[in-house]
Order: structure tokens, then sequence, then C-alpha cells
């Protein structure tokens, strides 16, 4: 072993001795330190709330009226005749600029189906000598189920996309032999009245894992 | 180098010395602080809590498992689960179906950014919520531009749509040219028959060299031990897909595995309030998907121009 | 054959044991390395245990410091070897025995950027699945896997060279020039492929467009040869001023010519780079515009950046100027050099190519300080490293730790 420092810088004897006690000593505290020291846990995130269960569901905006007969539920509600006479079909009343005035029995019924007040007639859609059913532009009548082909004989190339499965919402199997599908109709998602498909509050953004290095003279969120 | 002179001089040599008791005292002293500082300077390994058995250290490559290697690995993987997180879950190992190729679709007169999308696919995948790992990022873009310096992902406001922008959500799109694929050192990622891009999360060494490559940013890597609440666990589970990931591997969007080799839609397919999504085998004419490339006119793949072929297309009614 | 392994330990054993005696600066220099690499070594125990959330890396930005620091050293290892070039194909006699402290600077660096790489894995102890034969290494496709081979392989390769004239040194003998030139010619070639690789790594990414120019390689190993021999001037003054080793003002000179061209290349090809970058004006500058000027009100990185152009190009005029060969100036010019091009490589390449990401968002980067211990305890042990080669061979060198005089 060669104790001999090279430069023959001698004299350091003592210094050396000095020099290995500090440092057994500063190891000794380290180990101290490491050891019985804070355990060193990252510090603990942000908490970030589950997100609403709402924004998980499936459900479509809309129950039709069709969808309502298929599940059997009460449709006292939707009984015509109850108020309508039969045989004796219902005036509609205009204002002055030709909006059509909603009665008041239906006055949950907002209007709003094409812009300037166009197909502000009811019975552009509903069957006047049968309230019960829909009426197509060639006047033959229509069941509420089948009222796709009605929305369709306007908008034609929206029905022939929604007919190959490529607007609307289809749920089920991609691999029609595998399982059963179900197809949403028009009004399904658009109300007829004012099918214009409804806003809604988006659900919450992401969370990035670091914070902004700076407070943002221009925040993040719009 | 050159040949030294040798042999070198005698007065230069260096002679064996002996060591003074003194200086042996000192030299044990350093050397025992030394090793004790080293071994309590480990201290915080105490607090791993996944450290792998044996089997899982030494489980091979998912392409080399025999069929009764992979029937053990799930049992271990479904009682690991049912350990953690006290829910027992179905594991399968699915395959790709014959004649199928899936190709995704997003109309983008469609979405209004709702985000369902999303947080669906978050429920379904059993990802992270804290930290948070979201496959799906909805951006915000304005009316007539696809620059993506524009793109706004944190907007908050009180209804979407707004008016002025268009909202395209951006998840893996199984590029068919994938540039993460070439560049994963251990062949962690590759892309399958049916042409979804997979991970094998027991195989995934954590360099990130795909999250770098992925132009599309799909790919999330756990920084931390996920955490997924437990009453909020799907047990419905792929080896390739949806089985909860451990600290230090890469996932991302699998066209929801676990649910589309058994024949189903993806989970944000079906709860996206618009249709705005469209999924399915383009191979097969009858589907939306070929539909839908048959006729609208036109397409973006994103970043088309690098290349790499993506199976997502963004289309707008006619 | 028993008595060759005999001595061949013995030979490593008393290597072992002059690394741990010296006299007070040395002992006082080695505990604060060791005490650095214990730190290093707590932060990294942590970072084990609770994953790299403890860093300041994220799925926005997902490399870091580890890999910034694995750039600069490749390259620091790439140009300790270029001494070799004058040595061996210019048959410079001054640098002749110093080329093996070029060959264990490689050495030290290579182990340093491994160490870089390990730490910056999700999953080390999987590492396994690199081994070819044993893991599933994705050759030739993934530049990664290139970059596995070619640095073990130069590590080899170096190891092999410095071992073999240090132990023929130790026993007197005349290494046998087949034994070691060929492989001498080699570690050049390599030397420029290990840095060429690690540029491909960046430069094949498409969707990375501030890293996918064919500008990044060429300025790789400006970059690389401007900063390993500054760090090689400064590390032979060293040298010489603790042992008496014979190093003539002649050798670092020399040296200074390489860090001279090199640094004037490596400011042209920044020119290069900015004007391509800003004058078109297409919307790829993003990352360059965040790098230079700061983007949308982030602007961390852009106080690093102008530091690190004029520390290039103060270093560069003073390359230039006559005044750069008086030794003080020499080594301030080395530090600019080695300063500059850190800042430069690490923080101004790794960091901007992901700022944006590739939807537009910005997120930044700050490491951490559990991060910045792991870096400097890697830092620590490669100074470690290089000390103990050094405290091996400059004895071995001047022959006076040899076979002749085993005890």
């Amino acid at each position: 072993m060669d104790d001999r420092p090279a430069k023959g810088r001698n004299g350091s004897g003592a210094t050396t001795a000095a020099v290995l006690w500090a440092l057994a000593a500063a190891f000794a505290v380290l180990a101290a330190a490491f050891g019985l020291g804070p355990a060193g846990q990252p510090r603990p995130r942000d908490p970030i709330p589950l997100v609403d269960p709402s924004f998980l569901s499936t459900a479509t905006n809309r129950r039709s009226y069709a969808d309502l007969v298929r599940a059997k539920e009460d449709l006292s509600d939707f009984d015509c005749y109850a108020c309508h006479e039969k045989g004796r079909p219902p005036v509609l009343r205009f204002d002055e600029r030709e909006n059509l005035i909603v009665p008041r029995e239906h006055a949950d019924i907002v209007m709003g189906h094409g812009e300037h007040g166009r197909n502000n007639n009811c019975f552009n859609c509903h069957n006047e000598n049968n309230l019960e059913l829909l009426q197509t532009r060639d006047g033959r009548a229509l069941r509420f189920q089948d009222s796709p082909q009605l929305c369709g004989s306007c908008h034609g190339p929206t029905y022939e996309d929604w007919e190959a499965g490529a607007h609307g919402r289809i749920s089920g199997c991609w691999d029609r032999p595998l399982g059963p599908i179900t197809r949403q109709q028009c009004v399904n998602c658009h109300d007829p009245h004012a099918p214009s498909f409804r806003g809604r509050k988006p659900a919450p953004g992401p969370h990035p894992l670091r914070r902004p290095l700076d407070p943002p003279g221009r925040p993040n969120a719009s | 180098m050159s040949a030294p002179d040798f042999p070198p001089s005698p007065g230069d040599l260096i002679p064996a010395g002996d060591l003074s008791r003194r200086s042996f005292l000192r030299t044990s002293a350093v050397l025992t602080a030394g090793l004790a500082a080293l071994a309590s300077s480990l201290r915080p390994l105490l607090d791993m809590d996944d450290l792998p058995s044996a089997q899982r250290f030494m489980q091979k490559y998912y392409k080399e498992l025999t069929p009764d290697e992979m029937a053990r690995v799930l049992k271990r993987i479904e009682d690991e689960v049912a350990k953690e997180y006290g829910v027992r879950p179905h594991v399968r190992d699915l395959r790709p179906m014959d004649g199928v190729e899936f190709v995704y679709a997003l109309n983008l007169t469609r979405c209004i950014g709702c985000r369902k999308c999303v947080h669906a696919c978050v429920q379904e995948n059993n990802q992270s919520r804290n930290p948070e790992i979201q496959y799906i990022r909805v951006l915000r873009m304005p009316h007539g531009s696809l620059d993506i310096e524009k793109a706004q992902d944190h907007y908050d406001p009180a209804m979407v749509p707004e008016k002025g922008y268009f909202y395209m959500p951006v998840q893996c799109q199984q590029c068919r040219n994938p540039p993460c694929v070439k560049v994963c050192p251990v062949h962690a990622t590759w892309q399958e028959a049916d042409g979804i891009t997979v991970i094998d999360y027991d195989w995934c060494i954590g360099c990130r060299y795909c999250e770098a490559a992925c132009p599309y940013w799909a790919r999330r890597f756990n920084f931390a031990k996920p955490s997924i609440p437990r009453e909020r666990l799907n047990p419905d589970m792929a080896y390739l897909g949806n089985r909860p990931r451990r600290l230090g591997v890469m996932e991302k969007c699998h066209f929801c595995i676990q649910r589309t080799r058994a024949g189903r839609y993806p989970a944000c397919l079906e709860v996206c309030p618009a249709g705005a999504r469209k999924f399915g085998n383009v191979l097969d004419p009858n589907s939306e998907v070929a539909y839908i490339l048959r006729n609208k006119r036109v397409f973006i793949q994103l970043k088309e121009e690098l290349g790499t072929s993506p199976r997502f297309f963004y289309y707008f009614d006619v | 054959m028993i008595r060759a392994i005999r001595n061949y330990l013995v030979f490593l054993r008393r290597c072992l044991g002059i690394a741990f005696v010296g006299d007070w600066r040395y002992y006082a220099w080695m505990g604060l390395l060791t005490t650095a690499c214990l730190f290093g070594l707590h932060a990294y125990a942590r970072q084990l245990a609770h994953g790299l959330i403890v860093t300041g890396m994220s799925d926005e930005v997902s490399w870091g410091v580890y890999i910034a620091n694995f750039t600069f050293l490749v390259g620091v290892a790439a140009a300790a070897v270029m001494m070799v070039i004058p040595v061996y194909i210019y048959d410079n006699e001054e640098l002749h025995d110093l080329v093996i402290f070029g060959e264990l600077l490689a050495v030290a660096a290579i182990l340093m950027c491994l160490a870089f790489v390990t730490v910056d894995l999700g999953r080390p102890d999987r590492f396994w699945h690199l081994i070819p034969g044993l893991g599933q290494l994705n050759f030739p496709a993934s530049m990664l896997s290139w970059d596995v081979i070619v640095l073990n392989g130069y590590l080899l390769l170096n190891l092999h060279i410095c071992g073999y004239l240090l132990y023929c040194r130790y026993q007197g003998r005349k290494p046998a020039k087949w034994f070691y030139i060929p492989f001498v010619f080699v570690a050049i070639g390599w030397a420029v492929s290990i840095h060429t690789v690690t540029a491909f790594l960046y430069v094949g990414l498409g969707g990375r467009p501030f890293w996918n120019s064919s500008i990044v390689g060429p300025r790789f190993l400006a970059s690389a040869f401007t900063a390993g021999p500054a760090l090689i001037i400064l590390a032979l003054q060293i040298i010489r001023r603790i042992t008496e080793y014979r190093i003539t003002d002649k050798a670092l000179l020399t040296l200074r010519s390489i860090v001279q061209v090199s640094m004037l290349i490596n400011v042209f090809l920044l020119l290069n780079e900015v004007f391509k970058e800003f004058y078109s004006g297409n919307l790829h500058v993003a990352s360059s515009r965040y790098l230079f000027l700061g983007l949308e009100g982030h602007h961390a990185l852009v106080p690093w950046i102008w530091t690190a152009i004029v520390f290039n190009l103060v270093a560069m005029f003073l390359l230039v100027l006559p005044l750069s060969r008086s030794l003080r100036w020499l080594n301030v010019t080395c530090v600019l050099c080695i300063v500059g091009i850190w800042i430069e490589k690490g923080m101004g390449l790794v960091v901007p190519g992901f700022i944006p990401t590739p939807l537009g968002q910005i997120v930044e980067y700050r490491p951490s300080l559990n991060e910045t211990l792991v870096c400097i305890g890697i830092w620590a042990f490669g100074l470690l490293c290089y000390t103990v080669f050094l405290r091996m061979s400059v004895p071995i060198l001047q022959g006076r730790l040899a076979r002749a005089n085993e005890g």
C-alpha cells in the first residue's frame, strides 16, 4: 500500500487523521439523518373529485312517446281525445307576424322547428283527423313509432345516414350476429317541436399532474 | 501509447507499507460509518409496496406464453386484483377476430365537447383517478382552423357547444404505421391483426420513448401507483386491455379491447349523447364505418403528413 | 495459466488498495463525492419506492434532466476519444500517454450515461428485457436498442484498451500492437457512432418537429467535440497539479485547437437552426419560439438558453483570439464552453421538444429536488470513478506501481 503522498507533501499525517475522523463523523450523522429523519413521503397530491355518475349515463336525451308505450307507462297525459273531439280537427291560431300561438293547454311545447318560423303548422306532422297518429307529407297516416320516415321526408341526407348507422346513436354490438343492437330514433335525441340539439354542461376538464411554474399571466381555462 | 522506458528506476518504486493500529482504527471507523450511511440511505425502499414476486419478475413476453402459462398468469392477475380491491375480476385473453380491421370515425359536425366519452373511458378501463389518467383528450378548436396550436383543452363554460368553436376528441389513433411500435426497445407494444396497437403491461420497462414518439400525445405513463376507487372498479377485464396497471408502465386507448373483441361497441361510443362516434369493422361493407368512408367527402386524418396512416377518421356531414 | 490469473488478481488488488490511500486532500475530495453519492442514492431509493412522481416530469414533458444529462455525457464520452485521432493518425507524441486519461474519462462518462438511463426507467427491475436472447431487444427498428448495444460496446472497448495498456505498463512489458491498435481505430469510429445513434433517438421522431431535423446529428457532434476536449483540458491541468505527471502545455494547446474548430462549427450550426426555424414563418416553430422567446406567457427556459448562447459566443471569441493561449483564459473559456453546451444540449434540446405537446398544450417542467439530488449523486459517482481510475493509472504510468515492486 502506498502511504506516501505523491508530491512528497509531508507533515500531513495529522491533517489526514483529522480529515478521516471528520469523514467518519459526517457519515455517522448521515446514517442517523437518513435512518431517523422524516419518512420522505412525496408531497400529497391535490384531491381530484370523482366524476358525477350522471356523466357516465348512456341514457338518451329524451324518451319518445314510443318508448313510453313500450315501457307501458302511464299515458294519461297523452290521451288527446280526453279534451279534443273526435272528428273535429283543432283550429290553429296565428298572430299578426304569422307565428303559431301555442294554446295554454300545450304550454310545455316550445316551437322552434326551422328558422324564421318555418314549419310552425302543427299539422305538418300531426294528423288532424286522428290526433293519435302522425301524417306523412302526402297525407298518409303514420304511427308515432314510425316517425323517422316523416323526419326523413325533409331531412333526406341525414335520414340516409341514419339508416346506414352513420347518424344518431346505436348501442350494442358492432358485430351484428353476436348480439342485439339498439338504434335510437330521431325523437330520442331531438325534440320534434324544437329539434336543435341542446347544449349541456360539460364534464370536468383534465387535471394535469404538474402545477404551472408561475402564476399564469393568461389562465389555461377559457 | 508508447512503450514505457523500462525497467522503471528502482528509486521510484513504491514500497509496500504496513498499517499502524491507530490508522486501522481510523480506517475502520470511516468504513463502518460509511457502510451505515449507505444502508440507511436505502431506507425509503421500505416504503416500496410493489415488489414483484419471482413469478412476475420472470414472466415471459406475451407472445411467448403458452396457453397454460397464460391461464396461470390470468389467474394470478385475478388473485392480485381480488386482494387489492376486494372484487374478484374476470380476466380474459381475447384474441383478434378473423377478417376484422377496426376503424373509428368521428363526426366533427356532431361532437359537442361534453367530455362524457373521456369519463366513460376512465370508468370502463380502470384508469387511475389520482394522478389522473385519461386516454381521451377533447380539444376545442376555433371555427375554420385545424391548427393544433390553437387547440384548448381546459375549456369550462356553462354550456357546450360554444359558438365559434368545434370540438375534436383525440385518443390513440391505432396507426397503420405506428411510430410507438417502431421505437419501443423491448417490443412491449405492437400492433395486432385487427389493427389495435396493444401494450403488454408486464413487459414494458417504462422508458417512455413511445410517449415521446407519439404524434398524438396518446400514451400515458403511471408516474405513481394508480389509484382506482374500489367501488368503481370494472371487473370485466382483458390481459391486453383494462386490467389495472402498475407503477412505472405505459398505457393507452386500446379500443376497449375487452368489449370490441367480444363484438361490442367501445365505451366512449356508447356514452356519446350526440352519436358522434362510429366504430366497426371496415372490412365489412355493411358496417357504418365502411358506409362513412365510402360516402363522406372530407376526412381528416390528423397529422397525416407524418405518414402514420391513422385508423381514426374525422369527418363532417356532407 | 494459473500464474497469469494470480498475477492479474494481485494487480487488481493493488489497484483497488491504492484507491483507498492518499493524502488528506484525496480523502476530503473522495469523502465529499461519497456524501453526494449517498444523497443521490437516498433520493433514488425514494424514487424507486414512490415512482417517477417524485421527479418533475409529467405526461406532457416525459423526459427531463436525467435524459438531458445522459445526452450531454454521451457527447463527452464520444469526444474523450478525440484525442486518439491526433495520436494515432497524426502521430502526435505530446498526447501519447494522455490518451489513456481521455479513455478513462470516456469510461467514467459511459458509466454515468448508463446510470442516468437506468434511473429514468419506470421499471428498472425489468432491465433484463433489453438483453438480446434473454429479452426482446427491438433491434434494428428501435434506436434505443442501438444505443444499448453501442454504449455497452463502447464501454467494453475502452475498458479493454485502457486495461490492457495499463496492465502491460504495470508488468513492464511492451504491449502487443495487434491487441490494442485495431481496437483503438474501432473506438474512433465507434465514438462517432455512439453520439450519432443518440442523436438519431431524437431525429427519428416525426411527431416532434423540433427534433425531426437533419441538423441535430451534426450539432450533437460539434457540441460534443467542444465540451469533451474542454473537460479534458481542465482534467489534465488538475492531474498535472496534483500528481507530478508530465503534461506539456503543447498538449493542452492541441486540444484547444480541437475545441476552437468545434465551437466555430457549433455556433454556425446554431445560426442555421435559428434561421430555418424563424425565417419561413411556418407553424412548426412553436417549440423554438417557446425556447428562445417564450410562448403564451410561459418562458421558463428563455433565460437559460440566452445564457448558454452568450457563454458559447464569448467562448468562441476567446478561442479565436490568441488570448486563450494563456492558461488562465483558456480555463475560463473551457468552463464557458462546458456550461454553455450543457445547458444547450440538456435543457435547450430535451425539454423544448415536449413544449408544446403534440396537441398544442403547454405544461412546463422544473426538476424536483429529488431529481436534482439523483443527478448530483450520479455526477459525483462519475467523478468518483474517474478519480479512482486516475489514482490507479498515474502511479502505473509513472512506474511507481509495478510488478517489480510487488511486496
